[in-house]
């Protein structure tokens, strides 16, 4: 056998590069010791020195990775450069030497002759490494983490800053909240001064679009500006918080911050069907103002922090509601799982922190004090967190009051049934039996059946009435054994009765879609009960039935053909009975087994659903009848009343019960009558411990998982460092314990690791985590909305490179209101909107040009609505908006529900949104991009949609005494001007009078739709001043 | 009236041409403020603007290969394959492709290698068209990625990163020059005609990422109206459109003038009368029946298997020479037989779709030629990644997914001709010599548009986004 000395070797020959020189193992070795050596004493220090930076210290130039050995011989992206015992072909040599292109080291001065020569020495012995030069096991801290970090503004603690006084006087009429005293501190250090008050027509527009992102009625806009209540406008705030429409509205904002989609991505961008539920959250989460840290601690550890709230398990579809790859080979598996835990740490980051942790993946932050080492150990977080779906109890306080509802209810049904059968079943037997006495029945002896088979696999349940009730698998073409045993022994005739079952399709008889059956043969063998012996087959002569399907009748059970049967549609929900004579009589004394045997072959799952045997040593011919009870009981009906002891008139009534159609339906209630199913939904959820959801390479073994996480060189899963043990960002930490001051141990056996609830304590921890950092991110967005640029200009950035506040004292003040205010988020919103500077007028007399950029908030800045908000405005105006909230959403550009209700599907995402710049939902938005570009234009001009829309907005101002100042009014929320509705009356005429001239059935409509169609374009309609 | 009215819009349109490009300008110059173009609530983002130095290539055409053409099939011509031909390749990881239980032994080319002009490349049988034109092109035979599976090494080779979620180079394109015709879309993507799919990761590969979305590439429909909304409604004339219009912008301009800081609400009135253009200009630029004949029989425009990509090449050229930027066209569409993804047969598969691509992508050359066009439109052939030299085992065998190796080719647009840059090893399996990565060529074709490729930036949630993520070597061997 040949020995190959070194796996390199394995790996040079399969390549077919290199061929390997023949040396012995002994040789080999002491060569490879002494070029240990070389490197250990001179060849380490050099390349550290000149060469570790660029290849493989801080960067890998050209792939090229001199840290280990196996780097060193792999060569990079110019092949290979070191060939070990071989300096002739060692590329790197002449790069040293500056023999070949590109000269190395690429800058300072070139390596002394020596330096090279220890070199060449050492790639000539083997190009041994003692251990690499860095190591890659190593617990990487990264930078340290210092007070000074601490410090930065953002990651400073939280203190309430007291406003500053208003100085002159004109400015105490101005000032309306501690909000304006910030600002005009700061304006008037600018020598600025505020915008007047807007008029009322503009501030019910403006905080109408603000709150609830529709356009007011013309109505409303009347009744406000005629309001004498001096409180009119802190009123219309209220009123508007409380708006369903309130949630609708906002929620789309954080929708953009949490890369909300309902679908994976990647290759085949599959949908998630279940995880709308986390919208549905996020809008009811609004309305309903839940605190915002919980708000926050939901998406995070909602299933670890509050499992019994439906509303806490939707809200950790945030973590799971990024891309994933649907399709993975071996080698993407584990790199897609750290993208994906990337993803979740990220849009935490940039989310709720407003900081960029995933820079710090690959190496430790370059501008924030974030090492790599806390982007791993806060990546532990997640590390069994996968995606799920489960079912999620909505409402379990209404399944409690239902299931005391239902208790009470059946113990009145019991109780019903119970009387009834004490008080009245004894005479209703007395009668029966009279009556009875009078009729000549052959005695059907039922039997209770000893086995069932199933070729199909279906299973069976016996039943009180000796039925069988046909359960589980519902075979294409079933074929039943049954095997029953009696006493007698001169048997005529076998009874088959198809019983209906309220388990069944309109109650049977039998198991097809239809409730049909089709009985295609039916084979009786007889065998002794004593002693055994062969089984006789039973020859049957004659078959009749109680009802017979046209064309499919009973005699087909028992001719030749196996195909051709026996079935009862449309007599469904009834019972049947079918008689198969003997040729002779049948029986063995001692007892008979009988084995029966039906097939049904006829029509795919038509097998009988219920059933029941009995057999009668009647003479034949033996009639059809429906009734029969067993031979014990047909004894005990021949004797007097008088003459029986209790115990027979007790099994007579036991027999009874089964018979009398009153008590059946009493009982039947008391059945049926079941415990209430709890209302669930699929969700999908992040969680720990649940079944992950469908992959396609779980069939190649994809893990979805893996039980630990790792420290990662450069944020590759190929180069492993220890296991990371969960920690949180230090620089936001001040609990010298660490993770430890947060973390609650699960109790035993617990599903989930609770790592995610320490998470989302620390992360809302005021005194010692980041929660003053997450107070003052979400202040930002809420201002941000209403005031058109935020405090920070770049909310998703509050760290080094981000901007830096315009003013501090007032972020600092608005996070500190939040947080006394039970971090209910709807007091900032009234805050904000009551201020004089929200409240302010978009036109100055004298514009100032840089004002909004200088964010002195010296006017309103005009804004144009987003692309969703446009297509409500126009669904509204044209009166076309259908206001059902809640629940699946669609993709049919059709529907006339709010946009929010339109799914997200990353592939199809819906074109009129993304003409209005509707961001790609894969990463975290602060804030959306507002681009003015052709195709808008041309969906307004053009789209058959739009133009729908303004026929409806047509016929709906068409019958008012003016359609222009109704149309106004409606897109616009005031009358024209003079000049303008002349110049609308005009146009309205020549449209009009073009279209006559062209023959068109209805020119002033047509007109008037173009005239609607108009208002849907102007700049006025699709901005807010 | 209406047509003076409509002159003194086209000068005020122009005169805010002005100070969008220097808005433009200026958020450029600060390679766009934190959180990218809403800082400025920038005017008009596609107003033309220069590069970082002056550019070989005004315009992209790239002939996307999908589904991952096989290199030892097509340009990489290995003769040890064929010497090694049924042999096992020993020490090979069989989790390279897609499929690991299919490894079959060593397979040479179904197809026969000629030499073909005055460089004397060796090119396969599949290309008895393009083969005419390898003194134009500049192949990169050591292209090497990072992802084995489809869309991955899909959106490595469009967007630069192996994930989703970033900016596709057509986007970088536009978000960087701009575009000197206002009337078209800046850049165009069209699929495949033949009901075979999208490319695996559908329109993402032509996604903006979080660039603002009016980067993003403009996929025309292979169906009805290419593009959306062009036609106005049935019932009007033209000379009833323009009355609206005149009205709706005569209100805009109202407005305007009330609110006269707002930049935006001037791009606005603009935005409609160039709309109102577009619905002329882009149908005459897509409509290719006014080409001359012999146009049409160079493309193969009436040769059935392949008049499809003939008229998409055609129309590629009538955009690329109205202004249109950059230019996509995919050849098949998703995975398996239904593009280069030859798993199975790739002789029937490659054979295919070379048929189906040949003779209209040598017309295109030919046509740029013959126009002087080709001097400054750079036309790129190449797919996701490679395959393998390796039989994938079946009925009739095919070739798996190879990260490993891949060629492409650069023609025009400042790329030299008749040269070869990089190789692979002896069967081609792994590129080893000059190794070119999906960066790299990536830079390169930045820099031909007159980027630096490490200075086209976009600041994005606190950092500076690049195509290139902090990689990218231009390979200047193949640039004039």
């Amino acid at each position: 056998m040949v020995r190959i000395a070194h796996p390199l070797a394995i790996l040079l020959l399969a390549t077919g590069l290199v061929a390997v020189p023949q040396e012995t193992e002994r040789d080999h070795a002491a060569r490879m010791a002494k070029s240990r050596d070389v490197f250990k004493d001179h060849v380490r220090a050099i390349i550290a020195g000149r060469c570790l930076k660029c290849h493989g210290g801080e960067k890998v130039s050209s792939d090229f990775d001199l840290s280990t050995r196996k780097g060193l011989l792999a060569g990079g992206r110019k092949g290979v450069a070191v060939v070990p015992g071989d300096t002739g072909r060692s590329r790197l040599l002449k790069q040293l030497r500056h023999e070949s292109d590109p000269f190395m080291p690429k800058k300072g001065a070139p390596l002394s002759d020596e330096k090279i020569a220890r070199i060449a020495e050492w790639i000539a012995l083997g190009a041994a490494y003692d251990k690499p030069l860095i190591d890659p096991k190593a617990a990487p801290n990264g930078k340290e983490v210092s007070d000074a970090d601490r410090d930065f503004w953002s990651f400073r603690p939280l203190v309430r800053p007291t406003p500053p006084r208003a100085m002159a006087m004109a400015d105490k009429g101005w000032v309306r909240t501690p909000i304006d005293r910030f600002i005009r501190a700061r304006q008037q250090r600018k020598g600025i001064a505020p915008s007047r008050v807007a008029d009322r027509r503009t501030l019910i527009r403006r905080a109408v679009f603000d709150l609830t992102g529709l356009p007011p009625s013309p109505d409303e806009v009347d009744q406000f500006v005629k309001d004498k209540d001096p409180d009119a406008y802190g009123k219309l705030i209220d009123r508007l918080l409380a708006s369903p429409h309130f949630g609708e509205r906002q929620a789309r904002h954080w929708l953009d911050v949490a890369r909300f989609a309902e679908s994976h991505g990647f290759e085949q961008d599959y949908d998630r069907p279940h995880a709308y539920h986390y919208r549905d959250f996020v809008i009811k989460a609004l309305n309903q103002d839940i605190p915002y840290d919980r708000f926050v601690q939901w998406q995070i550890a909602g299933d670890e922090l509050a499992p019994d709230e439906p509303l806490a398990m939707m809200a950790t579809g945030f973590l799971g509601a990024g891309v994933f790859p649907t399709q993975l080979t071996e080698k993407e598996f584990e790199r897609a799982r750290y993208d994906e835990l990337d993803d979740m740490v990220s849009t935490l980051g940039t989310g709720m922190l407003g900081l960029t942790i995933g820079c710090a993946r690959c190496h430790d932050h370059k501008f924030d004090p974030i090492p790599t080492s806390d982007y791993y150990r806060l990546l532990a977080t997640f590390t069994t967190t996968i995606r799920s779906e489960i079912d999620v109890v909505l409402d379990p306080a209404a399944d409690a009051r239902a299931k005391i509802q239902y208790e009470r209810e059946h113990a009145t049904l019991v109780v019903a049934r119970d009387r009834f059968e004490r008080e009245q079943l004894p005479t209703k037997l007395e009668r029966f039996l009279a009556s009875r006495a009078k009729s000549k029945d052959p005695g059907w002896e039922i039997l209770q059946v000893k086995s069932f088979v199933s070729t199909g696999g279906a299973g069976s349940e016996r039943l009180r009435d000796s039925s069988l009730r046909i359960t589980g698998k519902n075979a294409r073409f079933d074929k039943y054994s049954i095997v029953v045993t009696t006493q007698s022994d001169s048997l005529t005739a076998l009874r088959l009765e198809a019983l209906p079952d309220a388990g069944l399709v309109r109650q049977g008889p039998g198991r097809a879609s239809n409730g049909n059956f089709c009985l295609t043969d039916l084979k009786v063998t007889a065998t002794p009960l004593i002693g055994g012996g062969d089984p006789v087959a039973v020859e049957l002569v004659s078959a009749k039935a109680s009802f017979e399907q046209k064309g499919l009748a009973v005699d087909r059970v028992i001719d030749d053909d196996k195909k051709s049967g026996w079935a009862i549609d449309p007599q469904f929900g009834k019972r049947h009975s079918a008689v198969f004579e003997f040729g002779k009589s049948v029986g063995f004394s001692g007892g008979t087994l009988l084995k029966i045997t039906l097939d049904f072959q006829c029509n795919t799952r038509h097998n009988i659903g219920r059933l029941r045997i009995s057999v009668t040593d009647a003479k034949r011919p033996v009639p059809i009848n429906l009734g029969g009870p067993p031979r014990p009981i047909t004894e005990l009906m021949r004797l007097p009343a008088k003459r029986r002891t209790p115990k027979q008139t007790a099994m007579l009534l036991t027999w009874f019960r089964t018979e009398n159609l009153e008590l059946q339906e009493l009982d039947r209630k008391v059945r049926e009558h079941r415990v209430p199913k709890p209302r669930v939904a699929r969700v999908m959820v992040c969680s720990e411990g649940y079944k992950p959801i469908k992959h396609h390479a779980d069939g190649r073994g994809f893990p979805h998982f893996y039980k630990q996480t790792h420290h990662l060189r450069r944020g590759d899963s190929a180069q492993k460092g220890p296991v990371a043990k969960q920690e949180f960002l230090r620089v936001l930490t001040r609990a010298p314990e660490g993770v430890k001051h947060w973390r609650v141990p699960p109790q035993r056996g617990a599903r989930t690791s609770h790592r995610r609830a320490a998470l989302a304590r620390w992360i809302t921890d005021v005194e010692h985590g980041s929660g003053s950092l997450l107070a003052r991110v979400i202040v930002n967005r809420l201002w941000q909305h209403h005031l058109g640029r935020g405090i920070v200009t770049t909310p998703n950035d509050f760290g080094a490179q981000g901007a830096r506040p315009t003013h501090p004292e007032l972020l600092d003040w608005l996070a500190t209101e939040l947080i006394r205010n039970g971090w209910r988020l709807k007091p900032i919103h009234k805050l904000i909107m009551t201020s004089a500077v929200y409240m302010q007028a978009s036109d100055r007399d004298a514009p100032l040009a840089a004002d909004v950029s200088d964010g002195l908030f010296c006017r309103q800045a005009p804004r144009r609505l987003e692309g969703e908000i446009i297509r409500d405005a126009l669904l509204s105006v044209s009166g076309e908006l259908e206001p059902t909230m809640f629940g699946k959403g669609t993709l049919n550009e059709a529907s006339k529900r709010r946009s929010i209700y339109f799914m997200i599907k990353r592939s199809k995402l819906i074109p009129m949104m993304v003409t209005f710049d509707l961001p790609e939902p894969l990463v975290s938005q602060g804030r959306r991009s507002v681009t003015t570009v052709a195709p808008q234009a041309l969906l307004l001009m053009n789209s058959p949609r739009v133009r729908g829309y303004a026929k409806s907005f047509a016929t709906r101002i068409a019958a008012t005494k003016d359609p222009v100042i109704a149309g106004y009014r409606f897109a616009l929320a005031r009358t024209p001007t003079d000049t303008e509705r002349r110049r609308a009356l005009a146009f309205l005429q020549q449209q009009a009078k073009s279209y006559r001239e062209a023959g068109e059935a209805d020119p002033r409509g047509l007109a008037l739709v173009d005239f609607c169609q108009t208002l849907f374009g102007l700049s006025e309609f699709i901005y807010v001043d | 009236m209406s047509i003076s009215r409509r002159e003194l819009f086209k000068h005020a349109g122009s005169g805010f041409g002005m100070v969008a490009l220097a808005d433009l300008l200026r958020t450029q110059d600060l390679l766009l403020p934190p959180e990218g173009l809403a800082e400025a609530s920038v005017a008009d983002p596609l107003s033309p603007r220069p590069p970082h130095f002056p550019a070989r290539a005004k315009s992209v055409i790239w002939i996307f290969i999908n589904g991952g053409p096989s290199q030892v099939d097509t340009w990489d011509y290995k003769p040890e394959l064929e010497k090694r031909d049924g042999t096992e390749l020993k020490g090979f990881d069989k989790f390279t492709g897609f499929f690991a239980n299919a490894v079959g032994p060593l397979m040479k080319s179904p197809f026969e290698f000629k030499q073909y002009g005055e460089c004397g490349k060796w090119v396969s049988s599949l290309f008895p068209y393009l083969s005419q034109h390898v003194d134009k092109m500049a192949f990169i035979h050591s292209g090497f990625t990072e992802s084995n599976n489809h869309s991955p090494a899909l959106f490595m080779m469009n967007c630069g990163v192996p994930r989703m979620g970033y900016p596709c180079i057509g986007s970088w394109t536009t978000y960087g020059l701009g575009s000197p015709n206002r009337n078209l879309p800046a850049f165009v993507v069209m699929s495949d005609p033949k009901g075979r799919g999208l490319p695996k990761g559908h329109a993402l590969n032509w996604g903006a990422g979080f660039l603002p979305s009016v980067f993003q590439g403009t996929w025309l429909r292979p169906k009805g109206e290419p593009i959306p909304n062009l036609r106005r409604p049935a019932h009007m004339t033209d000379a009833q459109q323009r009355r609206q219009l005149d009205l709706l912008v005569e209100l805009n301009q109202q407005h305007l003038a009330a609110h006269p800081a707002e930049k935006d609400l001037a791009a606005r009135v603009d935005s409609f009368e160039l709309a109102y253009r577009m619905q002329t200009a882009a149908p005459e630029a897509f409509d290719i029946r006014s080409e001359p004949g012999d146009i049409k029989q160079l493309y193969g425009l009436d040769t059935p298997h392949c008049s499809h990509f003939a008229a998409q090449c055609m129309q590629a050229r009538r955009l690329v020479e109205r202004g249109v930027r950059f230019v996509q066209i995919y050849s098949g569409g998703m995975a398996n037989q239904r593009s280069w993804d030859g798993h199975a047969d790739i002789e029937g598969n490659h054979g295919g779709f070379a048929l189906e691509t040949d003779q209209p992508v040598a017309g295109l050359l030919a046509d740029l030629h013959q126009r002087g066009m080709l001097d400054d439109t750079l036309v790129i052939w190449g797919g996701e990644f490679g395959r393998l030299p390796i039989a994938q085992k079946g009925k009739k065998p095919g070739r798996d997914h190879n990260p490993h190796a891949f060629t492409t080719w650069f023609a025009g647009g400042g790329a030299k001709g008749g040269v070869s840059y990089g190789e692979t090893d002896e069967i081609g399996h792994r590129s080893v010599v000059d190794r070119v990565h999906v960066n790299d060529i990536h830079a390169t074709i930045l820099h031909l548009l007159g980027f630096d490729h490490e200075h086209l930036t976009y600041r994005h949630n606190g950092r500076d986004f690049r195509l290139t993520d902090v990689a990218g070597r231009v390979v200047k061997e193949i640039v004039v």
